[in-house]
């Protein structure tokens, strides 16, 4: 039996408890609290199952996770396949079906999850012995099924759609990339190919190869003892074999040289996603990581120093953390602020400031004693989850920590000195060695980024971390936009033509998610608008008269007006790109892309509110075919793509009859099927009552 | 020996007879403020609440959003508490804050390491006995809810659902607006209205003090003496709204266009009041529907019909008669009325169909391993005790026997709930839509 040293003292700074109140100051912190570790014991089946139980006594639940401790595993061209195979653990076995599964597990008001490096799963005390024969089941006999791994590569490529876009998540693989290198284990990331790569059997393989006893660790907590866990272990993980299981050496990512500066391009971004950092050889457990965690959170925890200067005292964003962390490969520190663009540099030039003043400066006494309250603070209420402590027993094994690591852990904060901490701040928080990313607006931003590179020089990546050669792409010398567009309206039958259309009359249908629906369009030059959309027995309305317009719709009306009036104007006009001018819409040829297999010329259009879109020209014949822009909600950011083909001739002047629209996961195509030119259109419905 | 293991058998028994359940004690301060006490000493820490007796449905219909709004005037500081130090103070001594309001109560807690409990003690005081309510803070809150109501429900997908559900579904009662309210009836306030409203609402005999953790219940009842007992008692009549829904007789349908990328159902059925009998039937309906991969509606929709991507239901239990949500959101190419189509016929079968025996067993032990669920943290104690008192009539110790009341409901009554309220001239019905469906660019 193990046993975690009983008792630990807090810090205690002289008591006030009873005191005369006086409300004018904050009370001081009381009476040292004891933290009593729980006890845990621990015991190893012979296929080399290693289970510890921390028993609690407090409600009649117990939880089961199992752990396994492999290596880390690269995954190549397709990545993604192992959390799959950890999804599929969850849908069936050699003798139930997925819904016998659910079914089994609700009627005991259990909760069953799994992943590619365990399951957990949790039940009332007295359920206890069905639990365990269920997830001894999925764990011994899982059984992956075909149309179940479809599901899961439909919904992942859905969750991909949503979030590829999304500046975290771009910025989340732009540190791992460059942090840990392409063909590192940490620096992999699915795609849309790579899910369409993973097939049932490398699924399978996983599973065979890696749920193995002999890597595995199972915590026990609540309400049972050692011998009523070990009776239940023995009864239902005895049969499970062990086998030798396969290592990976990783070579150590280095730090670069120098600073390096990244960018991702998003052309509409307003806010730039700013990450400063770099990979940090900190292992769990070292005896660096609870100084170092001390340096960490001077500068950039809770409420310190780059949240009090960035936000508090600049008020460049809502808030500016940092992060270290330990691994048992390779750690990382990482500066992270959102920030206007304006203030981009300013920001990064500041993180840049802090990073610098906790490696040069001594941290000072008061500044110290709240960072070790912070951590006290956060240590304690991490205690509260008797999971925890099941985690502190299996991490002294498996990262072989000494037995008192954890119950050690707030007297070695209380020790840890100013001068300890600056040594860690010089180790592992490095402001001349790290990337500097910024996911954003590279128009604003780049040219004012270029001196925090240690070559003068910034990098481009696409979404997928990729680095870019912004030449390649580049406009060709000697093409103007005025051309580009000018040789499109002389393709679709030239600007007198165009100009000649006094008023017109489109109807299409279209196609949404599996609805339908109609829509009828009448335009009267040089201002007059009418839509209507007849979708799943519902009409709606949009109409403009003027400097007036209005939407009707189930919901009632609602006047567009402002910027969305200055919108609508443009996007109403069929033949926009004829009238730029009249819009004040700016235009820039800003490079030349593959459409369709195609050569096409990319035109930036700036709005008047400076919102940017672009329309994309086919180099040979002229035709636009492609509009994109971007459509922002805190929900995500999308780029909307509208793809124009079938151009036909009505009146003397091509349109596209068929469009494909794309937004996120969104699909939606619509086909003209009729259009009339100067037909007269009866004035009465652009009233806006 | 035989006799030591006896008396051991003995003696176990008795402990396992008072698991899980929760020990407290409960009293007024002179001043009205009722107070709840849980002493549990095995982690250090100690979660502090305080529960204000006001929502928006205290509010009038021309000054919505008031008390939601007020949540945020709270964090403004006090004489003694500077703008921004009471995030401040409890992130740096490694606790945990934060507030939030519904319809009908606005809540604070704090959790704290043990030795930092008298700092959320003043915290908690301060804001009860003299909040700063001047221009400055108003101003700085008017702007930040503004951006909130736009980040969680104007451009968050589905983040109107509650708003919309709502106004369509209540024609009368002050749920007919959510908390969010509207922007323009806080621009609208004077200084006035609200110190007016603090004076109402934010006093001791319309609070709850409820704290549960590492304490001694003596230490602890003589230091909220000390910090809440001076706090003069409220003066101000406290309104309550005393307005019945009319009962809904006919279907109401309609549509909205959101910031969404699929479409999605709403519907939604009048339920009466938390802890009514018919309140106990409902969450077993509710389970049996939805929770679980096993449940109806999931088993049904999302695995075999595969219509939806997501469907849930979902009990609004509130102090006055609220709303049964059952939302989904369709899959790839599904249209809603197909999938409102296989919800209702879910719907129907259970109203038309006794659910099995060994149905019936599963939803009891789903419901039981709830109840023991929510009592893993001092701060889920510290609220639950809370919220028994405040609208359970003061029945506190329900969080000790509630599963009795589960255990009344028979399965022939959640064949008849399903029968009285979830049923069409009792329901609101709404489409969402994507915004894209009515933004459609003509040909080019």
């Amino acid at each position: 039996m193990k046993k975690f040293f009983a008792v630990i003292l807090f810090l205690a700074f002289g008591s006030t408890v009873f005191a005369q109140l006086n409300r004018s100051t904050p009370p001081q912190p009381g009476p040292a609290p004891k933290i009593n570790f729980s006890n845990y014991e621990k015991f190893e089946l012979e296929n080399g199952l290693k289970v510890f139980v921390v028993e609690n006594n407090k409600l009649p639940i117990v939880s089961f996770s199992l752990m396994l401790d492999r290596d880390p595993i690269v995954e190549g061209e397709n990545a993604g396949y192992i959390s799959m195979a950890g999804d599929l653990m969850r849908t069936g076995t050699k003798s139930k079906t997925k819904d016998q599964l659910d079914e089994e597990i609700d009627f005991i008001g259990a909760t069953i999850s799994t992943s590619s490096t365990g399951v957990y799963a949790s039940s009332l005390k007295k359920h206890s012995d069905k639990l365990v024969e269920i997830i001894s089941d999925i764990i011994l006999n899982a059984e992956f099924r075909q149309n179940e791994l479809d599901k899961i590569k439909k919904q992942t490529l859905s969750n991909l759609q949503y979030a590829k876009d999304e500046p975290g998540a771009i910025a989340g693989r732009m540190t791992s990339v460059l942090y840990f290198g392409k063909g590192h284990p940490y620096a992999e990331f699915e795609t849309e190919e790579s899910v369409e790569n993973i097939t049932l059997d490398l699924c399978k393989q996983y599973y065979q190869e890696y749920f193995k006893p002999n890597i595995a660790y199972l915590a026990i907590v609540g309400d049972i003892n050692k011998s009523e866990a070990e009776k239940l272990v023995k009864k239902y993980f005895e049969n499970w074999q062990k086998s030798e299981v396969k290592k990976f050496n990783y070579e150590t990512p280095e730090l670069p040289e120098g600073n390096v500066v990244a960018i991702v391009d998003r052309p509409n971004a307003v806010q730039s996603t700013i990450r400063v950092g770099h990979p940090a050889l900190l292992k769990i457990g070292a005896p660096d990581v609870i100084p170092s965690n001390l340096a960490n959170t001077v500068l950039g925890g809770g409420v310190f120093r780059l949240f009090e200067n960035l936000r508090e005292k600049h008020a460049y964003t809502y808030g500016a953390y940092s992060n270290l962390s330990s691994d048992e490969l390779i750690g990382s520190f990482t500066a992270f602020a959102d920030v206007k663009n304006a203030v981009t540099d300013s920001a990064v030039s500041e993180i840049i400031y802090e990073m610098k003043r906790i490696r040069d400066e001594k941290i000072p006494e008061k500044e110290l004693q709240k960072a070790k309250n912070y951590t006290n603070g956060n240590f304690a209420i991490s205690l509260e989850k008797p999971e925890t402590i099941a985690r502190f027993a299996i991490n002294i094994e498996r990262y072989n920590l000494p037995e008192n690591y954890y119950s050690d852990y707030l007297k070695k904060v209380a020790t840890a000195s100013a001068d300890e901490i600056q040594q860690m701040a010089q180790k592992y928080i490095r402001p001349e060695n790290s990337y500097i990313i910024i996911v954003g607006n590279a128009s604003e931003v780049a040219d004012k980024m270029k001196k925090f590179s240690a070559n003068n020089e910034v990098k481009f990546y696409d979404i997928y971390a990729n680095e870019i050669d912004p030449a390649a792409n580049a406009a060709p010398e000697g093409v103007n936009a005025d051309d580009i567009i000018n040789k499109y309206l002389d393709a679709i039958g030239g600007r007198e033509k165009i100009n000649s259309i006094k008023d017109i009359a489109v109807e299409s249908n279209g196609s949404m998610q599996g609805m339908t629906f109609t829509m009828k369009m009448n335009r009267v030059e040089p201002d007059k608008f009418y839509q209507e959309i007849q979708i799943g027995g519902m009409t709606q309305k949009t109409i403009m008269n003027g400097d007036k317009a209005v939407s009707i719709s189930p919901m009632g009306n609602q006047q567009i007006t402002g910027e969305d009036l200055t919108k609508l104007k443009y996007d109403s006009d069929v033949n926009s790109t004829a009238h730029l001018e009249k819009y004040d819409i700016k235009t820039k040829v800003t490079g030349k892309e593959k459409i369709n297999g195609k050569d096409a010329y990319k035109v930036e259009l700036t709005m008047p509110s400076g919102e940017k879109r672009y329309d994309f020209y086919d180099v040979e014949n002229g035709l636009k075919v492609r509009e994109a822009k971007t459509i922002t909600s805190p929900g995500g950011s999308f780029e909307q793509i509208t793809d124009l083909l079938d151009y036909k001739e009505f009146g003397g002047v091509k349109f596209a009859t068929k469009m494909v629209q794309t937004m996120g996961p969104q699909k939606f195509e619509f086909d003209i099927t009729s259009v009339k030119i100067n037909n007269g259109v009866n004035p009465s419905i652009f009233e806006i009552k | 020996m035989k006799k030591i293991i006896l008396l051991f058998l003995f003696f176990s028994s008795a402990i396992l007879a008072q698991q899980g359940k929760i020990a407290f004690e409960e009293y007024d301060l002179d001043n009205g403020l009722h107070v709840i006490l849980h002493q549990n000493n095995s982690t250090p820490i100690v979660a502090i609440t305080v529960t204000y007796h006001v929502g928006s449905k205290n509010e009038q219909p021309d000054r919505t959003g008031f008390a939601h709004f007020f949540e945020h005037l709270m964090f403004e500081g006090t004489e003694n508490i500077k703008r921004g130090e009471y995030f401040q103070m409890i992130q740096n001594a490694g606790g945990q804050l934060n507030a939030y309001t519904s319809f009908d109560q606005t809540v604070y807690y704090e959790v704290l390491p043990s030795n930092q409990t008298e700092l959320g003690l003043w915290m908690e005081s301060e804001r009860m006995l003299h909040s700063k309510i001047d221009s400055i803070g108003v101003e700085t809150q008017r702007g930040v809810v503004k951006e909130e109501r736009k980040q969680s429900l104007e451009n968050r997908p589905y983040g109107s659902i509650l708003e919309q559900t709502f106004s369509h579904a209540f024609k009368e009662h002050p749920y007919r607006w959510t908390p969010i309210g509207s922007a323009q009836y806080i621009d609208q306030a004077t200084i006035e209205e609200f110190r007016d409203f603090y004076k109402t609402f934010y006093v001791p005999n319309n609070a709850v003090l409820s704290i549960a953790g590492d304490f001694k219940i003596d230490d602890m009842k003589k230091l909220v003496q000390k910090y809440f007992g001076e706090i003069p008692k409220g003066s101000k009549e406290i309104f309550r709204p005393n307005v019945v829904e009319p009962k809904q007789t006919a279907e109401i349908r309609d549509t909205v266009f959101d910031n969404i990328q699929l479409p999605a159902v709403v519907m939604s059925y009048h339920i009466p009041a938390q802890g009514t009998p018919d309140y106990y039937a409902l969450n077993m309906l509710t389970t049996l529907l939805s929770t679980g991969q096993s449940s109806r509606f999931y088993k049904e929709l999302v695995d075999n019909q595969q219509k939806a991507l997501f469907v849930g239901s979902f009990p609004f239990s509130l102090e006055d008669p609220g709303l049964f949500l059952v939302y989904s959101i369709t899959n790839m190419g599904v249209s809603p009325d197909d999938l409102e189509k296989s919800v209702t016929d879910e719907i129907k079968k259970v109203q038309e169909n006794l659910i099995s025996e060994n149905e019936f067993q599963k939803l009891k032990n789903q419901i039981e391993n709830s109840f023991y669920g929510d009592k893993t943290s001092v701060l889920g104690i510290a609220q639950s005790l809370a919220n028994y008192y405040v609208f359970f009539d003061g029945k506190t110790n329900l969080i000790n026997t509630e599963l009795e009341n589960y255990k009344k409901v028979t399965r022939e009554d959640i064949k008849r709930v399903a029968n009285e309220y979830l049923v069409k001239d009792n329901s609101t019905v709404l489409y969402y839509l994507p915004k894209s469906a009515n933004q459609v660019k003509e040909g080019k």
